[in-house]
């Protein structure tokens, strides 16, 4: 295992990409990368910014990482993060109450949502052997279809029918703040626990060994007397709880409202967050963080340069190129290194 | 209905109060030097459509108020869709940041945020376009939020003569609404362009009006977002496929007369009436029976005006065509630009209904009419008030399509 | 024209696939090449071709030495190789699939393309339709049209690495009518395969590997049991085992099927405590799925499956091992062991504790344990690939219950060096000695026959005869796997 090395080499050749760009497309890259880092952490205000993306990418990542070392590509935990803001979204309409009631019910509909939508992919894979890349896409097509019809239809403002979003929630029913910071504390409370409960989890627990048994070979893991399908279900509904809290966190910490685009594309972020880090969950956090910041502090390259707004969608488009690249020269430089698994070959 | 001048009267009566209320700071009315102002736009700057129609009034403003070339802090494409992690309040912050003295917030989709915004930066002028905040007999009126006005244009009368000139023109007596999402202004400006089109019909082409078919379909917001709302391309499609031979555009883009242009140079006797920006009939100019538009510079340059006179008041502005021009660029809130599509005959027709929409021979807004549901909207005879048009509670009878959520 | 190797090395870590291989093919020749899995041929064949480079060694055809490791160079000189399941770009067409890699520039010549794969293809009896979607093909297809491609392409040498898995009868008959029309164009055609029936069928010569060598050449055709032999091994030692008092019954088979077979493997069929069976015949005759089903890993079609007392067929998985059922597959690393995770791990796994928590010092202390007393050369951080084979079935060892009531092994010497094997063995018969029954999968007639009690022989999935291994020859066994019931 190489990753160590390998994630800082990925950041590196992500930043050198950034400059290649800015520089192709006039932009004084220095000066430029200088306006995305205080973009993003330039005040208290941007750092909270940059944590209000942070928080949901950590959280999907967190239970990422889970479905990746149970050898499962969940790619429907977008589906999952807009779940779970539906279930969020559904208590902060239909319950009244203090915020000490309403914020810890809002997360666990949230959790419960999201988890219960991974159960889906979880029970099409073990009983009839869909895979979960396929079930995933489609039912993340399926829940932003419901986020839309809640928001035009049942949902919808007083005589409106837009997909620009559902009421403001009751303010008791946000995410609750300290000042004007934007990001919750409650959030980057969660994410951090959530990172911890999967290290823990992954690295300290007999379930955890027995999920990256099951992930890195599921018939030996069966041999070995492994409930494998208990344990694939288990990491589906893990992640789908977590990806529900960032979706909690989306709708009642961020747009306090349901919108369409509630899952804000974090999940598909946090696959790539995870790949890069290696599976660690250590790494994640820090790399949730330098995704966030780009993401953040690029709005400012339009603000303050007068950048065409576009380029920043090219920057994230480089980056996940740039991590695909070097994640496949780790695959390749593996397959290359001293493991014998020639044995027993004709 | 409001007439040619009210606005101006308003504007008279803005100026005095503001003489009084005139206090702290330098009154020199020249803009400074360093003077900044914040642009939210919710689509591209360069959509033909809405979003470039605010755009272009900014750069205006910088023109009319000879601000430096960097006056105007421009983000676009500020929706969850296109940027989930930014909000109007984190856009308004950095703004203000940036030197901004004062932020217009451009679309309906931005009023939580802008509102949330005026509340916490209560010393910087804003106007959010297309609200009602502002307004005091209005339903969403914030007495509080004193530094947030609106401005909208009357573009009920733009989308008459869009009206017309599709029923003018249609062969088949089909025509077809592509609309965005279902509000107030939207229903408003879709009972307008009926009212123009059965108006036109019925006098011009001597039709019955009750032959006369007009269809709406709504995507679900301002542009198409894939996987969010329907394909306005495709919807286009339909329309197409039904017999319908005019789209009328409501959305923010181009996409129905870019697809209609498609058809029309496949020699289909088809045409489109795109919406919101003065040049759109660029995307297919032989298919293009005109379009009407919004001119927002010569009030952002008035409201500008009066932030850097130090008289900015939150006043909630309607503002029609200047009926003597309705395409001075300089005076005309609204417009309307002709296309080539349009027939000569129908020209003709057409500039004859506008004379008559500006002379005051001509309201349509006046009764006998019924909404969808068949319940009395205006009895015969009364004309309705500015707040019986704001805000349209349904279509009107006639028109086929959603009123409201299904 | 003549195909000829000298001497081919190539080493796997310690595994040594090709263990200095010579190899000489005239032209004209359809050459079997027959072996067990793992005797090296598919090595030795990717070597040939240009899949892989040789660690040692040389090839030469029609006098030029082949350098270069690559399968274009090696097709230009006139080399070609058929996968089991031959490459075929789906999304394409039957014309593009048959284009591809052909030589040229960047433009292809399509219609020149069309007439010369019309033109093979009624040389060789083929039908294609050019414009088909090639995932259209069967495998017994795309075969042809990868035939068709290399031939096209100027193979004078054609290996197939066994080429009738997955092709129907039929298209199995086509497939040897062209490879002897192409042998009696002077083609050299090479036949890799564990069927004998096919070698048989087919081949004029046939050579033999085991464990990475040949280990003998015939002419065809010659006896079958002559080839088994060549393929199992001969028994040299002969008896000695100590002798052990079998108790009650540990495994009773009643009319038991697999549900993806339809006969049962056999009537009837008890295994008692302390009693060793071996399960021999060619690969793929049904020992595995014995193995499995007597596991509890597959489904049962039919039968009872009686273990310690209870009818177990069609029950669960872990009732097979709550029982003290313990089954150790061939492919160790593949579907025993846990790549990735450390020998301390996977005794976490099988181990007893049941806390949340992981206690890491007392992981590593019984990994220590266990280490020592199975002398498992590696440490308790040492993740199971990095392992060497007798390692890795060292630690599935030390991993099964301490006194299983049956131990079912797949294989359990293959690619071993010696010391491991007799290690393996020795560790197996103490289990027995404390009353386990051993049931085992074995190509090496002489384990067999040295360890069991009783060998059953397995034929075309079924088992033709249970032999007292005692009275077991080489000549007796070979005529049995062969298929031939006295």
């Amino acid at each position: 295992m190489k990753r160590l090395r390998s994630a800082p080499l990925a950041l590196a050749a992500a930043l050198g990409a950034i400059v290649v760009i800015l520089f192709a497309a006039g932009a004084p890259p220095l000066e430029a990368m200088r306006v995305i880092f205080e973009g993003a952490f330039g005040t208290t205000d941007r750092l909270g910014a940059t944590l209000m993306a942070w928080t949901p990418l950590v959280l999907a990542a967190a239970g990422l990482l889970i479905t990746f070392q149970a050898g499962l590509w969940n790619i429907g935990v977008e589906g999952q993060i807009a779940m779970g803001a539906i279930g969020a979204a559904w208590m902060a309409r239909s319950v009244e109450g203090p915020s000490l009631v309403v914020v810890p019910l809002t997360l666990i509909g949230g959790a419960v949502f999201g988890a219960a939508w991974a159960l889906i992919p979880a029970w099409l894979r073990t009983r009839f052997r869909v895979h979960e890349i396929f079930s995933g896409v489609a039912l993340s097509f399926v829940a932003a279809a419901i986020a839309v019809y809640l928001i035009i239809g049942p949902w919808s403002r007083t005589g409106v029918a837009s997909t620009s979003g559902t009421d403001i929630f009751d303010p008791r029913a946000w995410l609750p703040t300290i000042g004007s910071w934007r990001a919750s504390p409650v959030g980057i409370g969660a994410a951090v626990a959530a990172v911890a409960a999967v290290l823990v989890l992954l690295r300290g627990s007999r379930f955890g060994l027995r999920i990256r048994a099951v992930g890195r070979n599921a018939e030996s893991a069966h041999l070995l007397g492994i409930p494998t399908q208990r344990y694939l279900v288990a990491a589906f509904a893990m992640c789908g709880a977590l990806a529900g809290i960032a979706g909690t966190v989306q709708a009642t910490g961020f747009h306090h409202k349901l919108v369409p685009s509630i899952s804000g594309g974090y999940g598909f972020l946090g696959v790539l967050v995870v790949l890069l880090a290696g599976f660690r969950a250590l790494w994640i956090a820090p790399i949730a963080l330098f995704f966030a910041a780009i993401q953040v502090g690029s709005t400012q390259l339009s603000l303050r340069l007068g950048i065409d707004s576009s380029l920043a969608g090219v920057i994230q488009g480089a980056l996940v190129l740039v991590v695909l690249i070097v994640g496949g020269f780790q695959v390749y430089s593996a397959a290359r290194g001293p493991v014998v698994t020639g044995e027993g070959e004709a | 209905m409001g007439r040619q001048g009210r606005w101006l009267k308003r504007f008279a009566l803005l100026a005095a109060v503001s003489l009084v209320v005139a206090a702290c700071g330098d009154d020199d009315g020249e803009a400074p030097e360093d003077f900044k102002f914040g642009m939210i736009l919710v689509g591209p700057q360069n959509d033909q459509g809405w979003s470039q129609a605010h755009y272009e009034a900014g750069l205006y403003v910088v023109e009319q108020l000879g601000l430096p070339a960097d006056a105007m802090i421009v983000l676009d494409k500020v929706n969850t869709a296109d940027r989930p992690e930014t909000s109007i309040e984190s856009v308004v912050d950095e703004m203000v940041a940036g030197g901004a003295q004062m932020i217009f917030a451009t679309s309906d989709d931005m009023k939580d945020g802008i509102e949330a915004a005026a509340a916490q930066h209560p010393d910087i002028p804003m106007i959010w376009s297309s609200g009602d905040s502002a307004w005091a007999d209005g339903k969403g009126y914030r007495a509080d939020l004193t530094n947030l006005g609106n401005i909208m244009g009357r573009m009920e009368y733009a989308k008459m003569i869009a009206g017309c000139a599709a029923a003018l023109t249609s062969q088949t007596g089909k025509l077809a609404y592509l609309g965005p999402l279902i509000n107030d202004e939207t229903r408003r400006l879709v009972n307008s362009a009926f009212l123009g089109a059965r108006y036109c019909w019925e006098n011009y082409r001597e039709q019955d009006p009750s032959t006369l078919g007009f269809e709406v379909k709504w995507i679900g917001f301002w542009f198409n977002i894939p996987g969010f709302t329907l394909d306005p391309t495709q919807v286009t499609n339909e329309f197409l496929a039904s017999g319908a031979d005019v789209v009328i555009s409501g959305i923010d883009t181009t996409e129905a007369i870019v697809r209609v242009g498609q058809a029309f140079a496949a020699d289909e006797a088809v045409w489109a009436i795109p919406y919101d920006f003065r040049g759109a009939c660029a995307a297919a100019p032989a298919a293009c029976l005109g379009v009407p538009y919004f001119n927002w510079g010569p009030s952002y340059v008035d409201a500008m005006q009066s932030v850097i006179d130090d008289e900015f008041e939150a006043t909630w502005l309607w503002l029609g065509p200047d009926w003597d021009d309705i395409n001075n660029p300089d005076t005309s809130a609204v417009g309307w630009v002709s296309g080539e599509g349009l027939s000569a005959e129908a020209s003709a027709s057409l500039d004859d209904f506008i004379a008559g929409l500006g002379s005051g021979d001509i309201e349509l807004y006046r009764g006998p009419l019924n909404w969808q549901d068949g319940s009395v909207f205006l009895t015969d005879g009364e004309e309705a008030t500015d707040f019986q048009i704001w805000y349209a509670e349904q279509l009107l009878e006639g028109i086929v399509g959603a009123s409201a959520a299904e | 024209m003549s195909l000829v190797l000298r001497n081919i090395h190539k080493h796997y870590g310690s595994v040594r696939a090709n263990d200095g291989v010579d190899l000489e093919i005239a032209p004209g020749e359809l050459h079997g090449l027959l072996g067990e899995n793992g005797a090296g041929k598919s090595t030795l064949m990717k070597v040939v071709s240009g899949f892989i480079a040789a660690d040692s060694g040389s090839i030469e055809f029609d006098g030029a030495p082949l350098g270069v490791a690559s399968p274009r160079v090696a097709l230009e000189h006139g080399i070609g190789m058929l996968h089991q399941d031959p490459l075929v770009f789906r999304p394409f067409s039957v014309l593009d699939n048959f284009l591809l890699g052909s030589a040229g520039g960047v433009l292809v010549d399509r219609k020149g393309g069309r007439s010369s794969l019309a033109e093979m293809a009624a040389r060789y009896g083929f039908d294609f339709d050019p414009d088909a979607d090639a995932r259209s093909l069967t495998v017994g297809e795309r075969q042809q049209l990868e035939i068709t491609r290399l031939l096209w392409r100027g193979a004078r040498v054609l290996i197939l690495d066994e080429p009738t898995t997955g092709i129907s009868e039929p298209q199995r008959v086509k497939l040897f009518a062209v490879l002897r029309q192409l042998a009696a164009e002077r083609l050299i055609v090479i036949f890799v395969s564990h069927k004998l029936e096919e070698v048989e069928a087919l081949c004029h010569r046939v050579t033999v590997m085991s464990r990475g060598r040949v280990v003998g050449r015939r002419e065809l055709p010659t006896p079958r049991h002559d080839l088994v032999r060549l393929m199992f091994g001969d028994i040299t030692l002969g008896g000695a085992r100590p002798e052990v008092t079998l108790g009650d019954p540990a495994l009773s088979l009643r009319g038991v099927a697999a549900r993806t077979r339809g006969a049962p493997l056999h009537a009837d069929l008890t295994v008692r405590r302390g009693e060793v069976l071996g399960l021999a015949g060619l690969e793929g005759s049904g020992q595995r799925t014995f193995l499995r089903l007597c596991a509890g890993l597959d489904p049962v079609g039919s039968g009872t499956i009686v273990i310690g007392g209870h009818d177990l067929a069609g029950k669960p998985y872990r009732r097979f091992l709550d029982a003290g059922v313990h089954y150790i597959p061939a492919g160790r690393l593949e579907e025993g062991l846990i790549a990735g995770l450390s020998v301390a791990e996977h005794f976490e796994l099988v181990g007893p504790n049941r806390s949340f928590m992981v206690d890491r010092g007392a992981a590593d202390t019984l990994a220590a344990e266990r280490i020592a007393e199975f002398s498992i050369k590696g440490e308790a951080a040492t993740t199971a690939e990095a392992l060497s084979g007798g390692n890795q079935q060292r630690l599935l060892m030390a991993m099964a219950p301490d006194h299983p009531v049956l131990l079912l092994m797949e294989h359990p010497t293959r690619g071993l060096d010696l010391g491991s094997a007799q290690w393996v063995w020795d560790r197996m018969l103490r289990s027995r000695a404390g009353g386990t029954a051993i049931v085992f999968a074995s190509s090496d007639l002489e384990e067999l026959q040295r360890y069991s009690d009783r060998i059953a022989v397995f034929y075309e999935g079924r088992i033709i005869a249970v032999i007292p291994a005692s009275t077991a020859t080489s000549s007796s066994l070979g005529l049995l796997i062969g298929g031939v019931v006295s």
